[in-house]
């Protein structure tokens, strides 16, 4: 098995690519370039240069460090959000596969269709514009969305590990559904949750500096990739590198996330794993 | 003149050897049968022959069809001939057709591929083509779609769409493996039929001894890649020299001795059952239907009997059993062991639950891939009140691994490590260890090699023996209900129809499906005499 991940091309990019921006978030919290917290306006939009590698800001900051620490704010809230969609989508998947076809099913299956109903940014930015901005609301915003996901996936791949001999033979034990479904049918699907959840996890990225570069996700002073592209916007002309690094950072991070769940998928499943030799 | 010449064919898959010095031939008008075993080599020399091997094989030898070498040709120029100079027919008749294109398009598709021809002809070709194989264009017309068809009839299309074109040499893969036996012996004849007619060669590759021994002018018994014997059908099995051909043979006739005899008392009896399936509504208001899958169902099993219970698919052999063990409540009748109900009050007995076991046809599917075998064996502990800890449940563990033939150290294996043979012996295994009265075997030798299943079926016998167990033997397989049961029951659309000693309903079957039934069963040439 760890022999053939490290043949997997797009897991081996993607894990190494998703390592640097965890390293950097956990880096930031013992050491960075230069706080965060401390202007130097003489200094403000000045390019890259030794003593700032990638440049300062429109208030002289760091934009190494602001990445850095703003790394921490979007693994939190993506990490935050994908707990909560799997903690509750998961095990709602499980029961309405357990009770196929009864009106728990239906129940739990129809109320994910209203939640997939509406686009989810809307919502978020509702949540958000309701309780207040914050990346608390933020990751409660985007958790919610994350919960007909898992919900629906778990259900889809439950069903047909239900029809399994194995799972007769529990029933044939005197086991019940609950039991069955935690014995038999979770660990089954953990690998297409693994799976699931680092795309969940990449677009929880999106979402975060989506919800941040409107001003809905964490607020300042704490540093954060979407709003640091929304401040750099209107001096995009003058300072270039203020809008590309965090850009950067965001696509890089989410292309990482993404080639790690091809990768994962790839390493899980035998039929693909053998062809892309 | 010989039409198919395979000459010291070798196959390595990613340089594993796969075949090793593979020869035989085929002529016009002949029907060659090439028998083995799971890993044989069988279907890799077929595909060999069309080509259609998997990445990474490499073939060398020759290969010569109608005068060309399909070894060394290239793509386009196989496509040219598949289809047109050899066709397959495949096992799988649910997969081998596309389920929204109707029949007429696909058998059309293949004319199409091959021929500048209007759509218009080639739908009148398919319609001769689908004539030809009996589903004649009135009682199904063209514009039917897979799932409108039953099995068999799928079989038929897929074969319409082999023989479109007439092609010299058709190659069918267990074409009838995944039938039931009266469905497999009109296909049987079907192929028969064509083969005669069109004069084409037919290379049958199959796993069942009898199947092709009634069919085959010439038998080919492959081996680990190799070919172990061959020569001309009927005579071929008078005078076997090689030690796995002879076993083969006996595998496939062999009679398990079973001592113990029936006790008078009945331990299972199934009184009048009857469950209903509720089918969908008919319009938004309307009530939704019942469908009867077992329809007042009644029998019972003695102690320490062995009972047959013989049917084709969908007859309610599975719903039947499915309700014994208590895991769908029925909508009539009663079921008890040994005097107490399956069922009381809408839940499940556990007292009599724990007296019943279950082992299912596929070696595969029965186990959670992720357990070790000890969690695995002891799992039916759960219906238990005080399940055994520590090392009293070791010792059970290694107990019913021991006493199905395999050792104590096994249990710290996960299920991918054993072969299919062994894997069946795990899942008795599971139904053993909690030392039950009743083992119902659910197809439990089916899908096994022949050698192997009469391995499990001298096991389940000396289990009986020694053990005093009962057993309830479903299977679709009649040859092997003959050899191992003490009474038998016929089951069709969801009624027994027939039961009795199994030697005499085999002798002298009174009703007509059991008539048909034995028909159908393909038979051992040394078996006619007896």
């Amino acid at each position: 098995m760890i022999r053939a991940a490290l043949t997997n091309r797009a897991l081996v990019i993607g894990l190494a690519l998703s390592l640097i921006f965890v390293g950097a978030a956990l880096i930031s919290f013992i050491w960075v370039p230069q706080d965060v917290g401390a202007m130097d306006i003489p200094n403000k939009m000045k390019p890259p240069s030794a003593a700032h590698p990638l440049g300062t800001d429109h208030f002289g900051r760091d934009i190494l460090s602001m990445i850095m620490v703003g790394a921490r704010t979007s693994i939190a809230v993506a990490v935050v959000a994908v707990v909560i969609g799997m903690g509750l989508g998961v095990p709602l998947g499980l029961a309405a596969a357990a009770r196929r076809g009864s009106l728990l099913d239906e129940v739990i299956m129809r109320g994910n269709d209203l939640v997939f109903a509406f686009p989810s940014l809307l919502i978020a930015i509702m949540i958000t514009a309701v309780f207040g901005p914050s990346a608390l609301n933020a990751i409660i915003a985007i958790g919610i969305f994350n919960i007909p996901v898992f919900a629906r996936l778990t259900r889809g791949a439950a069903l047909s590990l239900w029809t399994r001999d194995y799972v007769l033979a529990a029933r044939v034990a005197g086991k019940g559904a609950v039991r069955i479904s935690a014995e038999h049918i979770l660990p089954n699907v953990t690998n297409l949750l693994i799976v699931q959840g680092t795309i969940q996890f990449s677009l929880g990225i999106l979402a975060e500096a989506a919800l941040s570069y409107v001003g809905l996700g964490a607020q300042p002073p704490i540093p954060s990739w979407g709003r640091m592209l929304a401040d750099s916007q209107t001096m995009i002309s003058l300072a270039p590198h203020m809008a590309i690094f965090p850009g950067m950072a965001i696509l890089l991070t989410v292309l990482g996330l993404n080639l790690m769940g091809d990768g994962l998928r790839d390493l899980f499943d035998p039929r693909i794993r053998r062809d892309r030799r | 003149m010989t039409l198919l010449q395979i000459e010291g064919l070798n196959l390595a898959i990613h340089d594993y050897p796969i075949l090793h010095d593979v020869s035989f031939t085929v002529a016009p008008g002949q029907i060659v049968g090439v028998i083995g075993e799971s890993g044989s080599g069988k279907s890799m020399t077929a595909l060999a022959v069309m080509r259609l091997l998997p990445d990474g094989a490499r073939a060398t030898g020759r290969v010569i069809l109608d005068g060309q070498d399909v070894v060394h040709l290239s793509e386009p120029e196989l496509c040219g001939m598949r289809g047109r100079v050899m066709g397959m027919v495949f096992q799988e008749p649910m997969t081998a057709l596309n389920p929204i294109q109707s029949i007429g398009d696909q058998v059309a598709e293949t004319i199409l591929v091959h021929e500048r021809v209007s759509r218009a002809e080639a739908m009148e070709r398919a319609r001769v083509a689908l004539a030809r194989v009996e589903l004649p264009e009135d009682r199904f017309p063209l514009t039917r779609y897979p799932h409108e068809l039953s099995g068999g009839q799928r079989q038929r299309v897929v074969i319409a769409m082999a023989i479109a074109l007439r092609p010299k040499l058709l190659i069918a893969d267990e074409p009838t493996t995944a039938l039931d036996v009266t469905t497999q012996a009109q296909i049987l004849i079907l192929l028969k039929r064509l083969v005669q007619e069109d004069g084409m060669g037919l290379l049958m590759i199959s796993h069942d001894l009898a199947v092709v021994a009634d069919m085959a002018d010439h038998l080919v018994i492959m081996r680990h890649g190799r070919v172990v014997e061959a020569g001309p059908s009927p005579a071929l099995f008078h005078r076997m020299q090689h030690p796995y051909s002879k076993a083969l043979l006996a595998a496939s006739t062999h009679q398990p001795d079973r001592a113990a005899q029936p006790q008078d008392t009945p331990l299972l009896q199934v009184q009048g059952v009857i469950r209903d399936y509720a089918t969908a509504r008919r319009g938004i208001w309307g009530k939704p239907g019942t469908f009867r899958a077992v329809d007042d169902v009644s029998f019972q099993i003695r102690r320490g009997e062995s009972l047959g219970l013989v049917g084709e698919s969908g007859c309610g052999k599975s719903t039947l059993t499915r309700a014994i063990l208590g895991l769908e409540e029925v909508q009539g009748g009663t079921i008890q062991l040994d005097g107490q109900p399956v069922f009381t009050g809408h839940k499940p007995n556990r007292a009599v639950r724990r007296r019943m076991q279950v082992v299912f046809q596929d070696p595969y599917g029965s186990f959670n891939p992720r357990h070790r075998v000890d969690r695995l064996v002891s799992e039916p502990f759960h219906l238990l009140d005080t399940p055994p800890q520590g090392t009293a449940r070791d010792a059970a563990i290694a107990e019913a691994l021991e006493s199905v033939g395999l050792t104590p150290e096994d249990r710290h294996k996960y299920i991918h490590e054993f072969s299919g043979g062994q894997r069946q012996r795990i899942a008795i295994a599971r139904a053993l260890i909690i030392k039950p009265d009743l083992i119902i075997l659910d197809e439990a030798v089916s899908a096994l090699d022949v050698s192997i299943r009469a391995q499990i079926l001298d096991l389940l016998a000396d289990l009986g023996d020694r053990l005093g167990l009962t057993y309830l033997f479903i299977s679709h397989d009649l040859s092997v209900v003959k050899q191992v049961t003490d009474r038998v029951l016929v089951m069709q659309a969801g009624k027994i129809v027939e039961q009795g000693v199994t030697a005499d309903v085999f002798a002298a079957p009174s009703h007509p499906y059991t008539r048909q039934l034995l028909a159908a069963t393909p038979r051992l040439p040394e078996f006619e005499n007896t």
